[in-house]
């Protein structure tokens, strides 16, 4: 070591020692450090995804971990890799997180495999989440195409225990096939005890289906909505969520109070891999909650 | 700024006598290329006859002494069914010396990346701050540079020494208190009116010295606009995806995370790579879907991150216009002609 | 070690060579370092060149070599019918290797010039996975041991593993090498997959493509960057088929 130049201990920066907590965006000691959590109980929600239900370890980390509607986390199994998933629950009950995840790739396809009591880590919240408070008094459009369901769970959760804040709440979720409905255990609950519009439809129908057939732009077809009332929350790939934001834009509702939530791959979640980028937006920094606007601007999102 | 000037053999004297115990770290020759030109790249040295500051240009940029092509983020130990996570930061001292504006304008651009903006990477600012930087201007432009074009031929910070040959002295700017220190070693004077005046006149003729131009001039909306020009698809064409252009550019930082385990199952080892966005996965997302698929929008997308989501992020470009990205290009892709072609396409 | 719920296997490997120099499964016994880890990862069931285990019995089959005569073939087959996984190892048995050059000869006049007037039975030179169906592919000329410790892992963890899609210049400018092309030399790393780590360039030796075409390569530019270098037609194509990688890829 040589003296005259001044030896630097990054570790004893002052906000290394600062208490984790990634919405602060701005500590060092956060940058790859994940919190431990145990998998508490797996839920089979068809042939191809589960519901993970994840609990902190250390009871600290309980406490600092707080997230909004709409945030994603870096889900990380020691030895296969990492994969952003969008949080899939209430920001309420903070000891319990839920990500409901797809086997679509090496990660996901072992995280499947795991048992109960496995210990997985996870880095976030990162993103930015959807605007819940500028949405009470309002009406308000929950749609889902497919695996689009998982991360509209969190805003919706937040509506049905905010349920007196806001005024009509319609939930319309389209998936191809009956087969592949998700969480159709709770159906009953959002229709009934939260006075809730909920519709579901489906491509192909098996014999059992008894509801309606079709995109999911049907379900527009039905109800009148006053658009200088009225928020939407879209989830689904590209282009579900470009054609029933086109929908509900010809119904007179602004771009701005359409919300829709992006996936892409990404590396790091806090805007320094570029593996994310749209055109030269950061998903992960600037999204994945972006309004229609704003994706309308994006080059190479839909 | 203090200024300071220095007798050209104290510099010597400060590695060989001063430096010694330290990794120093400047222009040595690698190779000679088939046109008969000295390759350059910066790499650790003993004794400073071994290093030549009068280089045109490295090879490859002084990047991965910050950034490196591979680094160990996080180990996982593994034991009995749990793990535990162990984060490491590298603190070894070192001396960079020998970089050029470019290069310095370069760790200015990185560091509003991974020093200033949301998420500071400890990583990088734990390399950063324990390298001391000297840098030193260039007597003339390089043949294919176009700093000048993006406000890069200069620098005023992110240095902590920074030199200008004027004759029998070296000009010597001081960056930083750690600067001073060390310059104090060798006994600096005082810079007199001459002598500031033959700076100022070296500076002036290097300045008036650049051929080679690009037009930066309302470049982000001519980005936007010509987002469909044919263009992409004449460069897109010669390109080999190599990523050469990422590897060798002084500011690309975009990376990859893989993660290995040992052979025998005791830990694993979480690794960044520097990765390009020419390489064909890039954008390929869990399921096998590419989100950039064709060769003309991933080179495309490049030149959208250097020259217009860097200035909305920054407000300036990425590019510090070195062209080390032209010359590793076998297909002859480089920033002036493609910019160029842009620009002309009315 | 149980972990995240799942138990690893140990698969039952066996390994067997055909026409080949043998370098391949001498690199399997080269990383000393993780050579102990890497055996007791595995359950080795025939193995000629480390050891004198010889079992019917296994999960996955490592094939070095070509396949250039009959009772090959009936051997191979019967190797595929006892292994779950047949993994082709190296470029000779990825693609044929050097050996495959000889197919574009009469097979007569390359018999009489190897082994003059003792003619031996020869047959074309074929890749395993013209002869079996082949699960996965390491290829390269040795291969490398690193590539073949994370299919282990693969196979007997369930580890991800992938190819890099990407060309060997990546891999040499990762390790600061000069290019070849700059040096005036021929280099077929623009085209070729990576995962080497690029040690014939490091050395100054342009790639010969030994592990064959990386993903999506952009065959057209490379030729014109070739030809604009002063490289003849011949000599690209040369380079090319050496290893049988580049299957009907010629310049023109």
């Amino acid at each position: 070591m040589n003296a005259i130049l001044h030896a630097y201990e990054v570790t004893k920066e002052e906000d290394m020692v600062e208490p984790l907590d990634y919405n602060r965006r701005s500590r060092m000691k956060n940058f790859d450090k994940c919190f431990k959590a145990e998998i508490t109980n797996i839920i089979r929600l068809t042939e191809m995804e589960k519901l993970f239900q994840l609990r902190m370890i250390n009871e600290d980390d309980k406490n600092r971990f707080t997230f909004l509607p709409g945030q994603f986390v870096m889900l990380e199994l020691p030895g296969y890799g990492e994969v952003p998933i969008s949080i899939s629950c209430s920001p309420s009950i903070k000891s319990i997180i839920e990500l409901c995840i797809r086997k679509a790739g090496k990660v996901t396809e072992a995280l499947h495999k795991a048992k109960r009591g496995a210990v997985v880590g996870i880095r976030g919240p990162f993103g930015t989440h959807f605007p819940m408070e500028k949405m009470k008094k309002n009406n308000v459009l929950l749609i889902a195409g497919g695996l689009g369901l998982a991360p509209l769970r969190a805003p919706m959760t937040y509506v049905i225990e905010n349920r007196a804040d806001f005024k009509d709440v319609h939930i319309f979720y389209g998936a191809k096939d009956p087969t592949q409905l998700l969480f159709d255990y709770q159906y009953e609950q959002w229709h009934r005890i939260d006075d809730i519009n909920l519709q579901i439809i489906v491509e192909k129908p098996d014999e059992l289906w008894t509801g309606p057939v079709g995109l999911i732009t049907k379900l527009l077809d039905d109800i009148a909505i006053d658009p200088d009332k009225t928020y939407a929350i879209v989830c689904g790939p590209p282009v579900m969520f470009k054609f029933v934001c086109n929908r509900l834009k010809d119904m007179g509702v602004p771009m701005q109070r359409m919300f829709v939530s992006l996936e892409r791959r990404m590396h790091c979640g806090m805007g320094k891999c570029c593996r994310c980028n749209i055109g030269s937006t950061y998903t992960c920094l600037d999204g994945p909650v972006f309004d229609y606007w704003s994706v309308m601007n994006l080059k190479e999102a839909i | 700024m203090i200024f300071k000037t220095i007798v050209k053999e104290d510099l010597k004297k400060l590695f060989n006598v001063h430096l010694k115990d330290v990794e120093c770290v400047g222009p040595k020759q690698v190779a000679t290329s088939n046109d008969g030109k000295a390759v350059y790249q910066f790499l650790p040295f003993e004794s400073f006859d071994e290093i030549n500051l009068n280089h045109e240009k490295t090879e490859y940029s002084a990047k991965t002494y910050f950034l490196p092509f591979r680094e160990t983020l996080s180990t996982f130990n593994f034991k009995n069914g749990d793990w535990d996570q162990e984060i490491k930061y590298r603190k070894q001292q070192r001396v960079l010396v020998g970089l050029h504006p470019c290069d310095i304008n370069a760790l200015v651009k990185l560091d509003k990346v991974f020093a200033k903006d949301l998420f500071p990477s400890p990583y990088y600012r734990s390399r950063r701050e324990n390298t001391f930087v000297i840098g030193i201007d260039c007597d003339k432009p390089c043949t294919d540079g176009f700093c000048a074009s993006v406000g890069a031929d200069v620098v005023t910070h992110g240095f902590d020494l920074f030199l200008r040959d004027i004759g029998d002295k070296y000009f010597v700017k001081v960056g930083s208190d750690r600067g001073l220190n060390v310059l104090n070693k060798i006994s600096p004077t005082d810079i007199s009116p001459e002598e500031r005046k033959s700076y100022r006149k070296k500076t002036k003729e290097f300045l008036a010295g650049f051929k080679n131009t690009i037009r930066v001039e309302n470049l982000p909306n001519t980005l936007d606009i010509e987002f469909e020009s044919p263009v992409w698809k004449k460069w897109g064409d010669k390109c080999l995806s190599c990523g050469s252009c990422a590897m060798v550019c002084p500011t690309c930082y975009c990376y990859g995370v893989s993660e290995q385990i040992s052979m025998d199952f005791k830990k694993s080892e979480k690794v960044k790579q520097l990765y390009s966005c020419n390489l064909l996965d890039f954008a390929m997302v869990a399921g096998a879907h590419n989100f950039r698929p064709a060769r003309e929008t991933r080179l495309k997308y490049r030149y959208y991150h250097q020259h217009r989501g860097f200035v909305e992020s920054f407000g300036e470009p990425k590019c510090v216009g070195c062209n080390r990205c032209g010359r590793a290009c076998l297909a002859n892709i480089n920033p002036v002609d493609v910019i160029s072609d842009l620009q002309m396409e009315l | 070690m149980e972990y995240l719920g799942i138990k690893p296997n140990k698969p039952k490997v066996a390994v067997f060579d055909f026409s080949g120099c043998e370098g391949c499964e001498l690199q399997l016994v080269n990383k000393e370092d993780t050579l102990i880890d890497f055996l007791s990862a595995i359950d080795l069931r025939g193995w000629r060149e480390a050891s004198s285990v010889i079992n019917d019995d296994y999960d996955i089959a490592l094939i070095e070599g070509s396949i250039t005569r009959d009772d090959e073939i009936k051997r191979l087959e019967k190797i595929r019918s006892h292994a779950k996984v047949l993994v082709a190892l190296g470029s000779c048995a990825c693609f044929g290797g050097v050996n495959q050059m000889k197919n574009v000869f009469d097979l007569k006049k390359a018999n009489q010039e190897v082994y003059g007037d003792k003619p031996k039975e020869t047959a074309k030179v074929k890749a395993v996975k013209d002869v079996v169906k082949v699960d996965l592919e390491i290829p390269g000329c040795p291969i490398s041991k690193a590539e073949v410790e994370s299919i282990i892992r693969h196979l007997a963890w369930g580890m991800p593993f992938s190819y890099p899609v990407y060309p060997v210049c990546v891999e040499c400018k990762q390790r600061f090498t000069t290019c070849m092309f700059e040096k005036g030399l021929m280099c077929l790393g623009p085209i070729t997959m990576a995962g080497c780590n690029a040690p014939c360039p490091a050395g100054g030796l342009g790639c010969w493509g030994c592990r064959g075409p990386a993903k999506d390569p952009n065959y057209e530019s490379f030729f014109a960057i070739a030809r604009e270098r002063g490289f003849s037609t011949a000599e690209v194509n040369e380079r090319l088929n050496f290893f049988g990688g580049f299957q009907e890829v010629n310049a023109k």
